[in-house]
Formats: structure tokens, C-alpha cells, sequence
């Protein structure tokens, strides 16, 4: 597969959350507002891409039989590493993140990439299914995010920026919440929905 | 025999490296963490005192739900106390302080730390949640129950309960707690 391939595939025709279905229960979890979807995107991108690389690296040394605990290790390490930095860096972020923060050791992508692709291939090959799986994650995570919080809260919550409070209360949407989106019902609702969508297209394109 | 023992070799190196690592973050991460939460603490501090004079902490002990207690003084009289309080919420312990008048009438609260689940149990830590229980505690009953809500409080701590649940038995422990001691010491 050329590298552009390696790249792109986790964006669409590949992507962890709606194609492969790896990651959903922080998806579900976190979804409820645009600022914490990104901060999540950003710490499983930091993750996946040195789990990626770490393993990638010692493919040859880790036999198979210790795979699991090795990568475990070396997750939970990165996890652990990403933790102490956000919470002493940008503790607005550790903050929205919450338990989903060190649940991102237990999160499929990471494991599953690892084991999958990152325990095959090359250091470069690994790093680059990393940028692209995780850039998928953090598109189907947002757009879950901003479906959720638009219907069910009438905003979209990005960071706070000097006089910008980073809540932007969207006309209408706001005095007129349907709550349901905001629960868990309704996380489920919009993932089957975009699902849907997603395998309707892809099918659309086979015909073609 | 060779083979485990070669085995134990990799992961011991591999965990050694990583501790390694985790030690130095560790340790260029502690002393920053440390002052913001020193800081977070003093401003929550601040936030709740309706502008008293803040006194020194007194540890409790043996008390489920309350740390400390700090005096608020107005012109040397006593005016009120700002109580440290934990309760186990959904995601773990959280810990919030929360100022009373000497009655045991409940004035502000602040969630200082937590592991709520984000936009459900979390909004626990928004100024706005905390508003339900501003007056409750002395002669109006602290809500401890949904049902105790206008529809649009209960609305708001909707998908929330067990973290709505630790956050009212917290306030209601604190201003319990005010009340055994008699208001005046």
C-alpha cells in the first residue's frame, strides 16, 4: 500500500469509529461537548502515534507470546506520561476529560492498531496509520460531539480565549434543547445514524 | 526454562524504561501541578468566604464527610465557616469547601477536585450547579432528593443523580456538622 494509502485509510474508507468500530466506549463518554471531543482527539492521537512508534520499533525484540503485556506497558506508560503533562499544563483540558483520560490504556484503537498494524510494519508505515486512524477518531468524534451538543444544548463549547468564554450559544438550538441528545440515548442515536450513513455510502461506491 | 527467563528479561528492561521515564515526568511535573492546585484551592477559598476574613484550617478527623474547617470573621466576630468536604460521587471521592453562616445556612460551595463522568456528573463543577443549595441548611432543608427540585434544577442534574446525590449529602453533612457545634465556640 503506498504511504499516501497508509495515510488516508483511516479517514473514511477505514475510520476506527464508524468502519471499524474500535474506541466507542470513551466516544459515547465524551461526546457530549466539542471542547472535550477535541481534547480527547488530542490525547488518543498522542498516544496511538508513540504506541505506534515504540512498537513499531521493538516488533523484533518483543516476542509474540509477551505482545500483550509489553504493549500494555508501554500504553499505559504513554497514558501515564500524557496525564502528568495536561494536568500540569493545560489543566482545563485533564479536567473536562476525567476518567476518560486514563481509560484511553483500555481504548481499542491503541491496542488494536498495535497489535494489527504497528507489530507488522515499519517504524515510518506505523507512524503514519497512527496520524491517519487517530485523524479519523478526532473526525468522527467531533462531528458526534457537535451533532450532540447542538441539538442537545444549543452550543458548541471550544476552549476559553482571553475575553472568549468559549461557549457559543447557537440561536434557537438554545432555547429550544432536546435533551435526549445530551443523554446517553442519545450518543447511541446519533453513532447508529452516522453508521448507517457511512455504510450507505460505502456501498454506493461499490455499485458505482 | 531459558525461554521465560529471556522473556522476564524483555519486560523487566521494558518496564524499567518506562518507569525511568515516568519518574522524570514525575518529577518535572509534581512541583507545577502542586502550585496550581495550591492556587485553585485559595481562589475556591476566596470565591465561597462572601468576603470574610479567612482564618487558619482546623483538621477534623473521624467525620465521613468533613476535612476541615476554617473560621470567617467579620471585624473579629465570628461570621460563618467555610467547611472542606469529600463525598464518593460516580466517578471516585470528590472534594468541595462550602462557606456557612454560623446557623448552618449553607452560603457558597466550589467542587475543588473530581472524576465525574464529563457533561453529566462534571457540571457539578460549573458555578450555576451549586446555586440549588445557596439558603438551604437551616431553616430549609438541604435537597438531597430530586424530588426537593424546581422541574429545571431537576432537569439540569438529569443522567447526573449519584454525582447530584455525593455533592447535597456533602452540604447537608457540612451544615449538620456546624450545627452540633452550637454555632458560637
Amino acid at each position: 500500500m503506498s504511504k499516501m494509502k497508509e495515510l488516508s485509510k483511516g479517514l473514511f474508507k477505514d475510520n476506527p469509529i464508524f468502519v471499524l468500530m474500535l474506541g466507542l466506549c470513551p466516544v459515547l463518554g465524551v461526546s457530549t461537548q466539542v471542547s472535550n471531543a477535541i481534547g480527547m482527539s488530542a490525547g488518543v492521537m498522542f498516544v496511538l502515534l508513540f504506541s505506534n512508534m515504540i512498537i513499531s520499533a521493538l516488533r523484533k525484540i518483543i516476542p509474540a507470546s509477551i505482545h500483550i503485556p509489553a504493549y500494555i506497558v508501554v500504553i499505559a506508560s504513554l497514558v501515564s506520561f500524557i496525564q502528568m503533562v495536561m494536568h500540569a499544563y493545560v489543566p482545563s483540558v485533564y479536567n473536562a476529560l476525567g476518567v476518560y483520560l486514563p481509560l484511553i490504556v483500555v481504548n481499542c484503537i491503541i491496542l488494536g492498531r498495535a497489535e494489527a498494524f504497528a507489530s507488522k510494519n515499519t517504524v515510518v508505515d506505523s507512524m503514519l496509520d497512527a496520524i491517519g486512524m487517530s485523524i479519523g477518531f478526532a473526525l468522527g468524534l467531533t462531528l458526534i460531539a457537535l451533532i450532540r451538543e447542538l441539538f442537545g444544548s444549543g452550543t458548541i463549547t471550544l476552549f476559553p480565549m482571553g475575553n472568549f468564554s468559549g461557549v457559543i450559544n447557537i440561536p434557537w438550538f438554545y432555547d429550544n434543547p432536546i435533551r435526549v441528545f445530551s443523554l446517553a440515548p442519545g450518543a447511541l442515536l446519533i453513532m447508529g445514524f452516522l453508521k448507517a450513513f457511512f455504510d450507505w455510502n460505502s456501498s454506493r461506491k461499490k455499485d458505482k | 526454562m531459558t525461554k521465560n527467563i529471556k522473556y522476564g528479561l524483555i519486560l523487566l528492561s521494558i518496564c524499567a524504561v518506562s518507569a525511568f521515564a515516568l519518574a522524570l515526568t514525575n518529577s518535572i511535573t509534581a512541583p507545577v501541578i502542586q502550585q496550581y492546585e495550591f492556587e485553585q484551592r485559595q481562589l475556591a477559598l476566596t470565591a465561597v468566604s462572601n468576603g470574610y476574613a479567612i482564618g487558619s484550617e482546623k483538621p477534623v478527623e473521624a467525620d465521613p464527610y468533613v476535612t476541615y474547617t476554617i473560621d470567617l470573621t467579620d471585624d473579629g466576630q465570628l461570621a460563618g465557616y467555610i467547611v472542606g468536604l469529600k463525598s464518593a460521587g460516580y466517578g471516585g471521592q470528590m472534594t468541595l469547601v462550602a462557606s456557612y453562616k454560623v446557623s448552618g445556612e449553607m452560603m457558597f460551595a466550589q467542587l475543588l477536585t473530581h472524576s465525574e463522568t464529563p457533561g453529566l456528573g462534571a457540571k457539578a463543577a460549573e458555578t450555576s450547579y451549586m446555586e440549588k443549595f445557596q439558603g438551604t441548611g437551616d431553616d430549609t432543608p438541604v435537597p438531597t432528593d430530586k424530588t426537593m427540585l424546581t422541574d429545571a434544577e431537576a432537569q439540569a442534574v438529569s443522567g447526573a443523580s449519584i454525582t447530584f446525590g455525593a455533592v447535597s449529602r456533602a452540604i447537608e453533612a457540612g451544615s449538620t456538622y456546624l450545627k452540633n457545634l452550637g454555632g458560637v465556640k
